[in-house]
């Protein structure tokens, strides 16, 4: 199992367009992968989850990503979170 | 035998999403916004509003009203997840023009007003006022149909969908 955590820079949060790039991304990766925000935990493949999770600047998320590519999905995703969030 | 064949269509019966505004509808291809247009969301179908009011596509509950209210997501009664997005890079408004109606958890029915917003005042600020209507959930449905393209007004049926 890897963990990544993050803190939002991007003053909009994660809203509709950043909740969909980041679902396609964790999409390639077979591995299970959740996303916390301070509210709720979701499956970081759906996009309604991700979106309404309502994670705003400032917030910390974390990813729980489990199986046989965790290793590249937690390097992919950490890379996605601080290029674009 | 007759009866059975009904029964069977009846099973496989279309899961209606009505127009959440009136207008013009147009693909999602034609939509400025590769978020949308490449169908990263869901696939769906956009409406350039005439009027600034979004209703209820659906009887269903709301998921998440955003604050800036210039999108809302709701969870249809027939378990489509769509989402209504009103206008292109909106969340820069940060709730300006928008006047938000429901709230995240709200029971609504279809035709309910969810939104209200001024789409000249908008317009007026330099943003693309057109509004994609996506269902985020498209692997759930064997097939999404586009029922509209042209002129509609809200309550129409826009898009049909049929579950696996």
């Amino acid at each position: 199992m890897k963990v990544v955590e993050y803190t939002i820079k991007d003053e909009l949060g994660i809203h509709a367009r950043p909740a969909g790039m980041l679902v396609k991304e964790a999409a390639q990766f077979k591995s299970s992968i959740k996303i916390a925000g301070p509210k709720k935990e979701v499956d970081a493949k759906r996009i309604m989850g991700v979106m309404s999770m309502g994670v705003k600047q400032g917030d910390a998320v974390k990813l729980t990503i489990e199986g046989e590519d965790e290793e590249a999905a937690a390097a992919a995703l950490e890379t996605f979170l601080k290029e674009n969030l | 035998m007759f009866g059975k064949l009904k029964g069977l269509f009846h099973a496989d019966k279309a899961i209606e999403i009505t127009a959440p505004v009136s207008g013009t509808a147009v693909p999602l291809s034609e939509v400025a916004d590769p978020t949308f247009a490449q169908g990263i969301l869901g696939r769906g179908v956009a409406v350039i509003p005439s009027e600034g009011r979004i209703v209820a596509p659906a009887d269903g509950t709301i998921d998440l009203m955003f604050e800036t209210g210039h999108a809302v997501s709701m969870t249809t009664a027939d378990g489509a997840e769509v989402l209504i997005h009103v206008g292109l890079d909106t969340v820069q408004l940060h709730g300006k023009h928008y006047q938000v109606r429901c709230q995240d958890g709200d029971k609504v029915v279809r035709g309910q007003t969810l939104i209200e917003f001024d789409h000249e005042a908008i317009r007026a600020e330099g943003y693309d006022i057109i509004t994609p209507v996506i269902v985020c959930n498209t692997e759930a449905f064997s097939s999404i149909h586009v029922e509209k393209n042209g002129e509609v007004a809200a309550g129409d049926v826009l898009l049909t969908l049929h579950k696996q």
